[in-house]
């Protein structure tokens, strides 16, 4: 045990949530303008930690990687929120089991420690979130400046940063969903910050809706796992909840001595080195349910296919929100998650594979989205989406090279996003709030930082040597490309194995790809080389969209919103210094990672990140290669990034009159004209129609002509309706409409709902308030029959006192008689 | 005269005088005489309870004497009830007094306001009007604003 990763791992989501607990106390009334102050110290403390704590695991690391080769983890258990004895008898192990004796076979106990874990996967989200984020705090402090709710604004900001901590380094799903959920909700909380504005309202509520669809399968497919594995931890516990992993190791070098005391059974986690070492996994349906369902919740967080929409209308929220949250690290929690559960998803090929298709169509569609919009903001917010989907396609690659490749993606596009983001949001500062690109423009002299931070943002994200993107971007695709090449080398083993032993076919094959069929293998080899295009489709994308913007926004000549008319300003000294220091990761941190100057495809971070017991053992170490620098790759990458980049330059500098013919081209304009019949009659002003033509007529075969016309207008007469609903739908318009995925969720999901509410309100209205009300209408009714009798005179209510008596006797006398 | 006429007699007379009673508080509108009516239903009840107690009670020494109080067991009872009915009479004459100075008048009717919202009113018909010229009462000049007129009110007969 390592004292110093314990202290860290308890402060780093401490100190935040504290910060957020002193803001959201003393900011309204103590604080006010200083309200920032707590929070950016608390996350400058969290981020210095986080720095430590890096540094240690890697100590660490190095140190037990010699010995043992199943990665360095610790956990630290503070205490047991929730503990139910023999809650569950797991039925018999499906796959490969563990070494029986030491560990707990019988009814498993429901135990849930408040766990944190330190690993490589953990220690590298903590640095990165905690060091963005104090970033984009300090540029927070000058942007959100004189706002009402700038204490509110902080105090979300510090609980955000304490969930999302604390969600990397949980060491249980349980709590990795209660954060999952916590990030979440600061998520909402800040995209309706100015709640005001029914947009933004708006807004946070789709946001909210959209990822409960996702929740819902993240929630299943948690009962799954406690289902399958019966228990919900990482890590190894003890029976009796410890984790102290000498006591462990001892245990389980000490079957007989277990078996005797049932309080000393070990009860393996599902993500613990000693199960991934045996890799004790079940396979088919099981495993492909509870990863798709993992999946589906990875799309809701992380804005994928087909639950993205709700990332683009998240930019209502204050843009440093968008630049920590809906780019660099929320968003990205998703991918954290289908990472560490590395070992889950190698048991199901199928589900990597549609991990590898969701984040490859991902990619194509957000970059196609990107192309059209004129919200600098949502160009960036589609390109996050974009750059997400490249990270699933290197996760779905399901090779350790894929994994690190995608992480690494992660890496990087956390800061040249969370740059390009704070660009964005120095512009709309300076431009009064403006974020429409067709309203301003050639801002480069006015806000020369901003201008040069974005643009290394921009060629970072693009993917320019020798910039962070290049190497990440690289990574994903040598990781697909390697994917092919694996499975084309299997497919070329196996035939050339049935040619040598064609009856020999039930002995054992070797390898990662082992468990597959053919045809499993023909289809993968399919879908992966589609990927891979479809990729560098992407990427070519990527670098148009993303220089379209860059020269929308600074080149060309100057252009002011008129709200910003007088005050157009270069950003005050506090929000440009998060800018450099971020240009200066985004270019350096790409570079700084290579392990070996003589072999660029070495990756320092890969090979800190394989020290995570989710990528050292297990199955997943049999698609370990050689570290080697595809030179082909990375050429055809940069070729087409910066082809992507010219074209951009070429179509958006200057006059953009090529641009503007591309836009009605792809707009399908003029088309209408083809729908009015009298475009016909104007033919003949057509060199090469209107000669022949005269030609008939002076043959007197002019009828002839005519009847040709009329068949044509005709044509176009039934055309029409398609032509019409062609141009409604032109590739243009389905760009900038963002292929109808709003309306199309609207029409099929969300009104059908609401026409079942309205249904449902009508029957809770009328039906039951009316049985209610019904009710309450019988005693009304006696009451008013009884009324009547009290008309205030005392006579008559002695009368009617008379009466009831003589009944009363009457019905005495009646009953003593008969 | 045997134990069972002595009780018929008894009963009789008890009868009669709550008959007579009940019947006076049935018609009469006049509060006092409608206490008093009550009251003479109350002793109507109280001369039954006497004979019965007589009846039941038997002699001092006989079987049941001792069960029933005796043959004082409902005379004892009769003398709560007088109790009880001074008690009665001291807080009835109160109310009766408040509300007759209060409305100028025993008529209960003058009361009637107080049946359930949304009922009409119970109004005189035929009855002579009353002559309140040749009666003097000593009068205060008028002062301030007319108050409005009370429905209910005008019905019936003025007030002082």
């Amino acid at each position: 045990m390592n004292d110093r990763i314990a202290y860290c791992l308890v402060l780093i989501p401490a100190l935040p949530l504290l910060s957020a607990v002193v803001v959201a106390v003393l900011g309204l009334k103590l604080l006010k303008k200083f309200s920032h102050l707590p929070v950016i110290l608390a996350l400058a403390g969290s981020c210095v930690c986080s720095l430590v704590l890096l540094s240690e695991v890697s100590r660490e690391q190095s140190r037990t990687l010699e010995g043992q080769q199943d990665g360095f983890e610790q956990v630290v258990t503070l205490w047991t929120w929730a503990n139910i004895p023999a809650a569950y008898d797991l039925p018999a192990a499906a796959g490969p089991a563990l070494p029986s004796g030491a560990y707990e076979t019988g009814p498993l106990s429901f135990r849930v420690e408040i766990a944190l874990r330190a690993d490589a996967l953990t220690a590298m989200m903590l640095g990165m979130v905690t060091f963005v984020a104090t970033l984009v705090a300090l540029f927070a402090a000058g942007y959100m400046e004189g706002d009402r709710g700038y204490w509110r604004f902080f105090a979300y900001i510090g609980l955000f940063v304490f969930s999302m901590t604390m969600l990397v380094s949980v060491s249980n799903f349980l709590l990795l969903f209660v954060f999952w959920e916590a990030v979440g909700v600061c998520s909402y909380l800040l995209v309706g910050f100015w709640y005001e504005k029914p947009v933004a309202a708006a807004a946070g509520k789709k946001a909210f809706l959209v990822n409960r669809v996702g929740d819902f399968a993240f929630t299943l497919a948690i009962f799954l796992i406690w289902c399958t594995y019966g228990t919900l931890n990482y890590h190894d516990t003890l029976a009796d909840g410890s984790t102290d992993p000498e006591r462990i190791s001892q245990l389980a070098g000490l079957p007989q001595l277990a078996e005797a005391r049932s309080d000393l059974k070990i009860v393996p986690g599902v993500l613990s080195p000693s199960r991934i070492v045996a890799n004790d996994y079940v396979t088919g349906g099981v495993a492909t349910a509870i990863c798709l369902l993992l999946l589906l919740g990875a799309c809701g967080k992380s804005a994928q296919f087909p639950l993205h929409v709700w990332l683009p209308d998240a930019m209502e929220g204050p843009t440093p929100v968008s630049a920590l949250i809906h780019a660099a690290t929320m968003v990205t929690a998703g991918v954290y998650m289908i990472a560490r559960c590395t070992p889950l998803f190698t048991a199901s090929p199928t589900a990597q594979l549609v991990v590898a298709i969701v984040g490859g169509f991902t990619a194509l569609l957000a970059g196609l989205i990107a192309l059209t919009q004129f919200d600098l903001k949502r160009i960036l917010a589609y390109s996050t989406i974009s750059q997400l989907g490249f990270m699933f396609l290197a996760l779905g690659a399901g090779t350790i090279l894929g994994i690190t490749g995608g992480m690494f993606h992660l890496f990087t596009h956390a800061f040249f996003k969370a740059l390009l983001f704070l660009g964005a949001g120095s512009v709309m500062h300076a431009m009064g709030g403006a974020i429409d690109m067709r309203h301003f423009g050639g801002l480069r002299r006015l806000m020369p930082y901003t201008h040069a931070t974005f643009l290394v943002g921009c060629l970072a994200l693009s993917g320019v040597f020798p910039l962070a993107g290049f190497w990440s971007k690289d990574a994903v695709l040598a990781s697909v490309h390697d994917k092919i090449h694996a499975v084309e080398h299997e497919i070329e083993h196996r035939h050339a194995e049935h040619d040598a032993h064609p009856a020999a076919e039930a002995e054992a094959p070797q390898g990662a790809l082992a468990g597959w069929t053919d045809s499993q293998l023909a289809t993968s080899r399919t879908v992966y080389w589609l990927l891979y295009y479809s990729a560098l489709v992407s990427a070519f994308l990527t670098a148009l969209y993303t220089f379209r913007a860059y020269c929308l926004t600074f080149c060309g000549e100057e252009r002011i919103p008129q709200q910003a008319a007088h005050h157009a300003h270069e950003s005050p000294g506090l929000m440009i210094a998060p800018l450099v220091v971020l240009a200066v990761c985004s270019a350096l941190v790409g570079i700084l990672c290579i392990g070996q100057w003589n072999n660029w495809g070495t990756n320092r971070f890969a090979d800190f990140l394989q020290g995570a017991p989710s990528l050292a053992a297990g199955a997943i170490t049999a698609t370990k290669v050689a570290p080697e620098f595809h030179l082909q790759i990375a050429g055809v990458s940069t070729i087409v990034a910066l082809a992507g980049i010219a074209l951009a330059m070429y179509l958006f500098l200057g006059e953009r009159s090529e641009a503007r013919f591309l836009q009605r081209t792809f707009d399908l304009s003029g088309i209408d004209r083809l729908t009015d019949p009298r475009w016909v009659g104007e033919l003949e002003q057509v060199w090469w129609i209107g000669g022949p033509v005269r030609f008939l007529r002076r043959v007197h075969l002019g009828p002839l002509a005519t009847a040709a016309g009329y068949l044509l207008g005709a044509v176009s007469l039934v055309l029409a309706v398609p032509l019409l609903a062609g141009q409604f739908v032109s590739p243009y318009k389905l760009s900038q409409n963002k292929f109808y995925f709003d309306e199309l969720y609207g029409a099929f999901v969300v009104w059908p709902l609401r026409i079942f509410a309205a249904i449902l309100y009508w029957f809770d209205r009328w039906v039951i308030d009316g049985l209610v009300n019904l009710t309450g209408m019988i005693p009304l009714a006696a009451g008013s029959l009884m009324r009547s009798l009290q008309m205030g005179l005392v006579q008559f209510y002695a009368l009617a006192m008379v009466l009831g008596t003589l009944i009363l006797v009457a019905a005495r006398l009646i009953w003593a008689a008969g | 005269m045997n134990e069972l006429s002595l009780l018929y007699n008894y009963l009789l007379v008890g009868g009669l005088l709550f008959v007579i009673g009940l019947i006076g508080f049935l018609v009469r509108r006049n509060m006092i005489v409608m206490f008093l009516c009550a009251e003479m239903m109350l002793q109507g009840v109280s001369v039954s309870l006497i004979g019965f107690g007589r009846y039941h009670g038997g002699l001092p020494g006989s079987e049941s004497s001792d069960a029933w109080g005796g043959a004082w067991g409902g005379q004892m009872l009769v003398i709560f009830i007088i109790a009880v009915a001074a008690c009665e009479a001291a807080i009835a004459m109160a109310l009766i007094l408040m509300l007759s100075r209060r409305a100028g008048k025993l008529d209960a009717a003058v009361w009637q306001d107080l049946r359930e919202p949304g009922q009409p009113p119970f109004i005189d018909q035929q009855v002579p009007e009353e002559r309140t010229e040749d009666r003097v009462w000593p009068t205060l000049t008028p002062a301030g604003i007319r108050p409005k007129p009370d429905r209910d009110e005008l019905l019936h007969r003025p007030r002082i």
